[in-house]
C-alpha cells in the first residue's frame, strides 16, 4: 500500500505547487491589491473623463481602486489648496492645470517624480515634446506627468475667407487681399468684414470672431495671445509678464496696450453678449457656423469637426496665431517696425498634468496610475477621444493619423488642424504661460481689469496701470526677491 | 411645633439645588455647545482673526499678526466700494419691489377666490427652487441670440436687448430675477399676517361704510405693519448675501458692474487665495448686515411703543 500512499501523497505536493504558484503568479499581477487611491480633479466630462477612461483598466490590472473626487474649474484650485495647507492629505493624486505647478511644486506639496521618471523606460519620456517636459519642471526637477498639450491657435472658415466673391469685396474694401490672418491688423479686418451679415446663405445673420471675454472664462489667456506678438523680442527672455531684474510688472507697456487696444475693438466683431463668453461659448458658437474666426485651444478644432450637431465639418482652416508688424521692446523702450510679422505662439495654460500628492501614502500606486494616462498608447486614445479635453503633447500624437480619422477628423481639416498646433509648438518664438507662485492671483487682478476696459468702464491702458499696481502689490506681499529668484529660475536665467 | 426656616435657609436651599440641577445639565448640554463652539464661535473668531493677519501658504497655513493692514487695503481699494454700492443697490430695489408685488398678491389672495390654493402653491415655487438653478434659468432667458425675450421683442419690432452685456442694463436683470425668486418670500409671510389680523375689526370698519382704500391705508396696513416689518428685515439680511446667481448669469461682469461683495469676498479670497483680505470683506458684510439688522429692530420697536 506504500506506493498509493506516496501516489497521495504526490498528488497534495503537486496541488499546493500549483495554488501557491497560481498565489504567486496572481500577486505579481495585483501589485496594489488593497489600495485605493483619490484622485481629484475637474467635473466631467472635460479632463474627468480621462481617468474614467482608464480606471478600470487600472484597477483590473493593478488589483488598486480609484476614488474620483471633481471639482468646477474654478474651485479645483482652491479645493487643492485648502488640502494643502490644511494639512488633510485628503487626495493621493490630481489632474491639474500646469499654470499652478509654482504653487504647488514651489510649496514642495507635489512628490519630485524625477527619478521615477528617468527610470521608467515604457513612458517614453523624450516622446514628449520639449514645452510640455518645461512645463512639469520645476527648479531643474520633475513634479508631474504632462497628460496634455495647450496651444492657442486661430481657426477660420475656409468657405468663407476662400470665396471668390467675398475676397474681390474685401479687396475692394481694403486694398489687399483676404487670406488666413497674418497679421492681428488682418485679423481686425476681416473679423470686421465678415460681421453682421449673412454671408453663409442660409439667412441668418452670422459674426466675424469669436473669442472669450468672461472673467473667470479664460479671458486671461486670450488677451495674452494678443500680447505675445506685440511684446516678444525674438530671442530675449522676459518680455511677457516681469521685467527678470526688477520683478517690474511688464503688463502696462506699449506693447501690451496696443494689444488690449485691439482686443477691446474685437468686441463689436462678435455675436451679440460676447462679453460674457468663456472658451466653452467659442467652441459651441464655432461649431453651429456663427462666426469666420475663432481663437481658442485644440478644442475647438475638434468639437468642430467631431461634434454631430457641427455645421462647419470640412470647413475649417488651423493657423499659428497671428504676428504682428511692430514689436515692443522692453529693455531698450522702443517699437521696432518689422517688414514680416513677429509671431508668438503662446501655449496658453500649459496644458492638463498629472502630480502626485507628497503627503500620499501610496507614492507607486499614484505614480503608476499617472503614467497610465501618459503612456504613448493610452494618451494617444485620450487625444483621439471626444470629451476628454486632452489635445496632443507627444510628437507620436502628431506621426499616426488613423486615430484622429477615426475620431471623426476630415481632410483637410486634419493636417491644418495639427499642422497648425506642431508649428505653434516648435516656433522658437513660442512663448510659455506664466509659472510662479501666486499664479491664480496675478491672473484674477489682471482679468478683472480686462473685463472693466471690455465692458467700457475704464480705458486699455488705465486698466492695464491698475492690473500693474496690483501685480506690485502682489509681488511685495510674497517677497520681491523670492519671486525674482522663482522666475528667473523658470525663464532659465542665472540667479542675480 | 415645627421650625420654620429662616428666609436665608430656603435661599440656600433653592440655590443648591439649582446648582445641583445645574451640574446634571451640563452632560446634556456639552454636545449642543460643543458643536455650536466648532462650527460656529471658532469659525467666527478665526475669520475675526484672519482680517488682522497676514497668511502665508508656503509650507501650511502660518498666521502673522498683520495690525490693521487688510482694512486699511479694504478702505482704499475701489472694487471693495464699487461691490458694496452695487450689493446696496440690488438690496434698496429688489427688497422694495418684492415687497410691494408681496404685499399685493398677498391682497388679492386673502380674499374669496375661485383656485385660491392653486394660485398660492404657484406663487411659490420660485421659491422652491434653488438659485444655481434659477441663474441658469434666467440666464437662458437673457441669452442675446435664443433667449425667449430678446425673440419677443424682435417679433414685436423692438432691437433685442443687451441684457447681460451692457454694464447699464445687467444689474437691473440682476434684480428682476431676483424679484422673481424672492416675491414668493414676501407673499407668503404678509398673507400669514393678513390671514392672523383679527376679522371683527375689519368687519365692524366696513359696517362703518370705511371705503377699500381707507380700511387698507387705515387698519389693516397698520395691524400688518410689525409682520411687514420683520418680513423686510429677513429678506433684506438674505439679499445682502447675494452671490449664487449673480456668479451664474454675470459672474459679477460686464466689468465688475454687477460684482456683489459676496463675489467680491469669493473671487478674492478663493480664487487669488488670498484669504485675509477675502475675509475682512467678508467681516465688512456681516457688520453692514449687523448694523442693518440692530437698525431695523429699533424702527419695529419704535412702531410696537407707538402702537401701544
Amino acid at each position: 500500500m506504500w506506493y498509493r500512499s506516496r501516489g497521495v501523497c504526490f498528488l497534495i505536493i503537486t496541488l499546493l505547487s500549483i495554488s501557491l504558484l497560481t498565489a504567486g503568479a496572481s500577486g505579481q499581477q495585483k501589485r496594489f491589491s488593497g489600495v485605493t487611491l483619490t484622485v481629484i480633479t475637474q467635473n466631467p466630462p472635460y479632463i474627468a473623463k480621462a481617468v474614467q477612461m482608464f480606471a478600470p483598466e487600472w484597477e483590473k490590472r493593478t488589483g488598486g481602486k480609484i476614488n474620483l473626487v471633481t471639482a468646477p474649474f474654478g474651485e479645483l484650485y482652491s479645493k487643492l489648496m485648502s488640502s494643502f495647507t490644511l494639512g488633510t492629505a485628503a487626495y493621493d493624486l490630481s489632474l491639474f492645470a500646469s499654470a499652478w505647478m509654482g504653487d504647488f511644486a514651489g510649496n514642495k506639496y507635489l512628490l519630485d517624480l524625477t527619478d521615477r521618471i528617468k527610470a521608467d523606460k515604457d513612458l517614453k519620456w523624450e516622446d514628449i515634446l520639449p514645452t510640455y517636459q518645461q512645463t512639469v519642471t520645476w527648479g531643474g526637477r520633475l513634479y508631474a506627468l504632462p497628460i496634455d498639450g495647450d496651444v492657442h491657435t486661430v481657426y477660420y472658415r475656409r468657405d468663407a475667407l476662400e470665396n471668390p466673391k467675398y475676397k474681390a469685396q474685401f479687396k475692394a474694401k481694403y486694398g489687399y487681399d483676404l487670406r488666413p490672418p497674418q497679421t492681428w491688423k488682418e485679423y481686425r479686418d476681416i473679423a470686421e468684414f465678415f460681421n453682421g451679415w449673412d454671408w453663409v446663405g442660409d439667412g441668418k445673420k452670422h459674426y466675424g470672431v469669436l473669442e472669450a471675454f468672461k472673467r473667470g472664462g479664460q479671458a486671461f489667456w486670450f488677451f495674452m495671445s494678443h500680447a505675445a506678438a506685440y511684446v516678444s523680442v525674438p530671442g530675449q527672455k522676459g518680455n511677457m509678464f516681469f521685467d527678470p531684474d526688477t520683478m517690474k510688472p511688464q503688463i502696462n507697456n506699449p506693447g501690451f496696450v496696443k494689444a488690449l487696444e485691439d482686443w477691446v475693438a474685437l468686441v463689436k466683431f462678435g455675436p451679440p453678449g460676447m462679453i460674457n463668453f468663456d472658451s466653452g461659448d467659442v467652441r459651441s458658437q464655432f461649431a453651429a457656423g456663427t462666426a469666420a474666426l475663432a481663437l481658442d485651444w485644440g478644442d475647438t478644432g475638434i468639437v468642430g469637426d467631431t461634434d454631430p450637431k457641427s455645421v462647419v465639418k470640412g470647413k475649417i482652416g488651423t493657423i499659428v496665431l497671428p504676428g504682428s508688424l511692430e514689436v515692443y521692446n522692453y529693455k531698450t523702450g522702443k517699437w521696432t517696425k518689422l517688414t514680416k510679422p513677429n509671431v508668438a505662439p503662446y501655449l496658453a495654460f500649459g496644458g492638463w498634468v498629472c502630480g502626485v500628492m507628497a503627503t500620499t501614502k501610496h507614492p507607486d500606486a499614484a505614480y503608476d496610475f499617472c503614467r497610465t494616462i501618459a503612456e504613448p498608447k493610452n494618451s494617444y486614445i485620450a487625444v483621439t477621444t471626444a470629451e476628454t479635453g486632452l489635445n496632443p503633447f507627444r510628437a507620436s500624437h502628431f506621426a499616426d493619423l488613423s486615430g484622429w480619422k477615426k475620431f471623426g477628423f476630415v481632410e483637410p481639416d486634419l493636417s491644418s488642424y495639427l499642422g497648425a498646433i506642431k508649428a505653434s509648438l516648435s516656433h522658437p518664438n513660442a512663448q510659455l504661460d506664466l509659472k510662479l507662485p501666486g499664479q491664480a492671483r496675478y491672473l484674477d487682478a489682471l482679468e478683472t481689469q480686462l473685463a472693466r476696459a471690455a465692458a467700457g468702464e475704464i480705458s486699455p491702458k488705465a486698466a492695464l496701470d491698475a492690473a500693474a499696481a496690483e501685480w506690485e502689490k502682489i509681488t511685495n506681499e510674497l517677497g520681491r526677491d523670492k519671486m525674482r529668484r522663482l522666475y528667473r529660475e523658470w525663464l532659465g536665467l542665472p540667479a542675480k | 411645633m415645627q421650625d420654620v426656616p429662616s428666609l436665608h435657609e430656603v435661599s440656600r436651599d433653592l440655590m443648591g439645588r439649582q446648582r445641583s440641577r445645574g451640574s446634571q445639565a451640563l452632560p446634556f448640554l456639552l454636545p449642543a455647545v460643543s458643536i455650536l463652539l466648532c462650527f460656529t464661535i471658532f469659525p467666527f473668531l478665526f475669520t475675526v482673526a484672519l482680517t488682522f493677519s497676514r497668511v502665508s501658504l508656503v509650507g501650511g497655513l502660518k498666521l502673522q499678526f498683520g495690525g490693521l493692514q487688510n482694512w486699511i487695503r479694504l478702505v482704499q481699494d475701489d472694487r471693495f466700494w464699487n461691490s458694496l454700492g452695487n450689493t446696496l443697490f440690488i438690496v434698496a430695489v429688489a427688497v422694495s419691489v418684492e415687497f410691494i408685488l408681496g404685499l399685493g398678491l398677498a391682497l388679492l389672495i386673502n380674499r374669496p377666490l375661485r383656485g385660491g390654493a392653486f394660485f398660492r402653491t404657484i406663487f411659490i415655487l420660485p421659491m422652491a427652487l434653488a438659485p444655481i438653478a434659477i441663474g441658469y434659468i434666467w440666464l437662458m432667458i437673457y441669452h442675446e441670440t435664443i433667449g425667449p425675450l430678446n425673440v419677443l421683442l424682435e417679433r414685436i419690432g423692438l432691437p433685442p436687448v443687451g441684457w447681460v452685456s451692457r454694464r447699464n442694463v445687467a444689474i437691473y436683470s440682476i434684480i428682476i430675477t431676483d424679484i422673481w425668486h424672492w416675491t414668493p418670500f414676501m407673499f407668503i409671510v404678509l398673507l400669514a399676517g393678513l390671514q392672523s389680523l383679527p376679522a371683527e375689526i375689519l368687519e365692524a370698519a366696513q359696517i362703518d361704510g370705511t371705503s377699500g382704500w381707507q380700511l387698507f391705508r387705515y387698519i389693516t396696513f397698520p395691524m400688518l405693519r410689525p409682520t411687514a416689518i420683520a418680513a423686510i428685515i429677513l429678506r433684506s439680511l438674505e439679499a445682502f448675501k447675494i452671490v449664487d446667481e449673480i456668479f451664474i448669469i454675470t459672474g459679477g461682469g460686464p466689468g465688475v458692474s454687477t460684482e456683489s461683495l459676496t463675489l467680491h469676498a469669493y473671487y478674492i479670497g478663493f480664487l487669488s487665495f488670498d484669504l485675509a483680505y477675502g475675509a475682512t470683506i467678508a467681516m465688512s458684510l456681516f457688520l453692514l448686515v449687523l448694523v442693518v439688522a440692530l437698525s431695523m429692530v429699533r424702527i419695529t420697536q419704535r412702531y410696537q411703543r407707538v402702537e401701544v
